[in-house]
């Protein structure tokens, strides 16, 4: 049962994938970026990672894919689909993405798997918002300076300019 | 109830300092008059050089803090007034450039400030999450500054470009981050160390250390993962280019030395021969693409290419003669780097960038001080006795014999004979040809012409007496234990 | 129960999507859509290897790449946006005002 519910959610999270990078029509990879999203979310809970689960949905499903389809939206001209899509370079792409393919299950194949009991599945939502608060505080804290960062900047490249309209 | 776990203030002092700079220098541009918006230059001017001062007075501490996430050690504090250098650079060089410009200064200082925070906690993490938080927290804040000149399109341009590649790279970071954790089973560097010299490397380990180099790869623009240097760096302000040169530059360079030379010591020879190739290669390619230039900031793009192989060749060398080469290099590079930019927005002027080399042809006779710092500058960077870049490149390149990597040496030594060219063809056309160009007084910029004073001192002195910085360089990277 | 194996593995195959849409694509939004697949694989492979180690720094890992990852998107797609206005273009080929 476990084995089938991984397969089809590693079927729908590589399927996905695969529109949303090869796509010629970007509308279509926004969406598909949906079902990777999605099919990682229930991989992470098979995986025993309930909450991280959720966030995901929360924050990619939630947030980044709305900013992604916003920005589709706003940029997309129907007459530019078929251009503004077209690919280059196939080939030396094609070769470094099967090396990087070959190493990486080289690796995975070939490591030496110090493998624990099964861990029985519990919640996890009290241990992570503990460890937050205690051995993960210095991170915890400064991811707020990076969203500092981040509202900051988001604003001063958005902003319309205001000089040059009073100055006109 | 919940009890915070104990903290180390004075550990985290440096960046406090400067995040605290950064948020008043936003609020005060909240209430500040149009005019004087220039004195947020010195309000950030000043943060900085608290930080650098403090740093400074606390070299020499040896602690942990946060359960091993963060050090307090001579090695991030030494790099700690490197970013301060650079970021306090870039602010006097910037004050009378953002005139020249539509940037709003408030943004910008405050961004350059919170750069230098994510900066200085790169230097201080013994943690690759804290790592990656620190490289983000610098990279989101230089990504908007490169584009923060928004009505230039080449500055927004440059800002998508290093943007994307920006974030390309963080991919390959943090999957190695994911192998290393799977692999060893912790990210805190002294897990990881530990790991390590116990049961040595293993395929999972090493693709994931690979990973790695190809995210620092991509910051600290090393071939052939530096595609996007050039057209950023031409692309951007040219004190946000300083900034990212220099800055950028020897924060990548703290943690990627941090990790490799000393976390993944224990299994050197595994990753030594690919750091050789890329070493050979970045300063190969970097300093004969830079031949054919004819723009100056792109010449300099190509140039810092060219000093991130030597710098390169410092980590090959490893132990603490390359580890201190490394550190010394990079005052060395900053220094004269930062002048030459500065020399470059001395040539500019309002609506009129004069950055290709025909626009410097007569400079030199005109205008013998700017011509003079230029070409004490290219020396420098070409590495001509007795100046801060001869310096750096000798002890750079006698670790790298030290240590058996002649070949190595060589390739180094002559590719700083091929740069001769094109650092001494700006020093040319300054002086044998003739040209009308005619750059703002540098009277009538004060703050630059001190930017340009220091990094000039700063380079004949640190050449002529180098000594007591290397020393200290040494002493600080000896404190990785 | 499935080998933890599959799960990396399949991190890898889509670690390898993502940067193949990267090299392949040339609009900028495609590209930063290819970047979230990247990330997706990375958290993927902490989730598999923290279930692995039986620890819990995994998934807290995972927290902090998804914080950056959605600062990411809030200043790419800023750029990104700012970039078309000013253009009206989003495939990077078109962006060469500098040699790429």
């Amino acid at each position: 049962m476990g084995a089938l519910i991984f397969y089809l959610l590693a079927a729908l999270t590589i399927g996905s994938a695969l529109i949303v990078a090869l796509s010629r029509n970007i509308v279509y990879s926004a969406f598909s970026l949906l079902g990777t999203f999605m099919g990682v979310a229930g991989l992470y809970a098979l995986l025993a990672a309930d909450f991280v689960a959720v966030i995901q949905i929360l924050v990619y499903v939630g947030g980044i894919l709305v900013l992604i389809i916003f920005a589709v939206m706003l940029t997309h001209r129907i007459d530019d689909v078929a251009v503004s899509n077209r690919s280059v370079g196939r080939l030396p792409a094609a070769l470094i993405v099967g090396a990087v393919g070959v190493i990486m299950s080289v690796g995975v194949v070939g490591a030496r798997w110090a493998q624990k009991a099964d861990v029985q599945a519990a919640p996890t939502t009290y241990g992570i918002g503990d460890a937050f608060l205690g051995p993960y505080i210095l991170p915890f804290e400064f991811a707020s300076v990076v969203l500092l960062v981040v509202l900051i900047g988001a604003v001063v490249v958005s902003r319309k300019e205001i000089r040059e309209e009073t100055g006109s | 109830m919940i009890t915070l776990p104990p903290v180390n203030w004075l550990s985290l002092l440096p960046s406090l300092i400067l995040t605290v700079a950064g948020i008043l220098v936003l609020f005060w541009d909240l209430w500040m008059k149009e005019e004087e918006r220039p004195l947020l230059a010195w309000l950030g001017l000043t943060g900085l050089v608290l930080t650098g001062v403090v740093s400074f007075g606390l070299l020499g501490r040896n602690e942990s803090a946060f359960n091993g996430m963060l050090a307090l050690d001579s090695y991030a504090l030494f790099f700690n007034l490197i970013f301060c250098l650079a970021a306090g650079m870039t602010v006097l060089m910037s004050i009378d450039y953002l005139e020249t410009t539509d940037i709003r200064p408030g943004e910008y200082y405050a961004l350059i400030l919170f750069a230098t925070v994510g900066m200085v906690l790169m230097a201080a993490a013994t943690d690759l999450i804290v790592i990656f938080l620190g490289l983000e927290t610098m990279s989101m804040a230089v990504y908007v500054l490169a584009g923060i000149w928004r009505q230039r399109l080449q500055s927004n341009e440059a800002a998508l470009k290093y943007f994307l590649l920006g974030a390309f790279a963080s991919g390959f970071f943090l999957y190695g981050v994911a192998l290393v954790y799977g692999a060893t089973g912790s990210v805190q560097l002294g897990k990881v160390a530990a790991y390590v010299s116990e049961y040595g490397s293993s395929p999972l380990l090493l693709i994931g250390v690979a990973l790695l180099i190809v995210g620092f790869g991509f910051k600290v623009a090393a071939a052939p993962f530096h595609v996007w240097a050039p057209d950023v760096y031409e692309g951007a302000p040219t004190t946000v280019t300083a900034f990212m040169a220099v800055g950028v530059k020897a924060a990548a360079f703290a943690a990627f030395a941090r990790v490799f030379l000393h976390t993944l010591g224990p299994i050197h020879a595994q990753w030594q021969g690919i750091l050789w190739i890329l070493a050979a290669l970045t300063m190969t390619v970097g300093n004969v693409t830079a031949l054919v230039q004819t723009n100056i900031k792109r010449m300099l793009a190509y140039s810092s290419i060219a000093h991130a192989g030597y710098l390169l060749v410092a980590m090959v060398a490893g132990q603490d003669l390359g580890g201190a080469a490394l550190m010394y290099y990079l005052v060395a590079y900053g220094l004269m780097n930062l002048g030459a930019f500065a020399v470059v927005l001395a040539v500019g002027r309002k609506g009129e960038p004069n950055e290709e080399f025909s626009d410097y042809a007569g400079l030199g006779f005109r205008y013998p001080a700017l011509g003079m710092a230029m070409t004490l500058f290219m020396l420098s960077l070409t590495g001509v006795p007795p100046l801060v870049g001869f310096i750096g490149k000798f002890y750079i390149f006698s670790a790298a014999v030290k240590a058996g990597y002649v070949w190595l040496a060589v390739i180094g030594v002559l590719n700083s004979a091929v740069s001769a060219y094109y650092y001494i063809r700006v020093v040319v056309n300054m002086y044998m040809y003739e040209g009308e160009k005619v750059p703002e007084f540098l009277s009538a910029r004060p703050a630059l012409a001190t930017a340009i004073i220091l990094a000039a001192v700063g380079t004949v002195l640190m050449g002529v007496f180098p000594s007591a910085s290397i020393a200290l360089a040494r002493a600080s990277f000896l404190s990785l234990g | 129960m499935v080998p933890i194996s599959y799960h990396l593995i399949l991190s890898g195959i889509l670690f390898t999507i993502g940067v193949m849409g990267v090299l392949l694509r040339r609009n900028t939004i495609i590209i930063f859509m290819a970047v979230e697949l990247m990330l997706n694989a990375v958290n993927l492979s902490f989730v598999a290897f923290a279930r692995q180690l039986g620890s819990m720094d995994g998934q807290l890992i995972v927290f902090f790449v998804m914080s950056v990852a959605a600062a990411e998107a809030a200043v790419g797609l800023a750029i990104i946006l700012s970039v078309f206005r000013n253009r009206e273009t989003v495939n990077a080929d078109e962006l060469n005002l500098m040699r790429w």
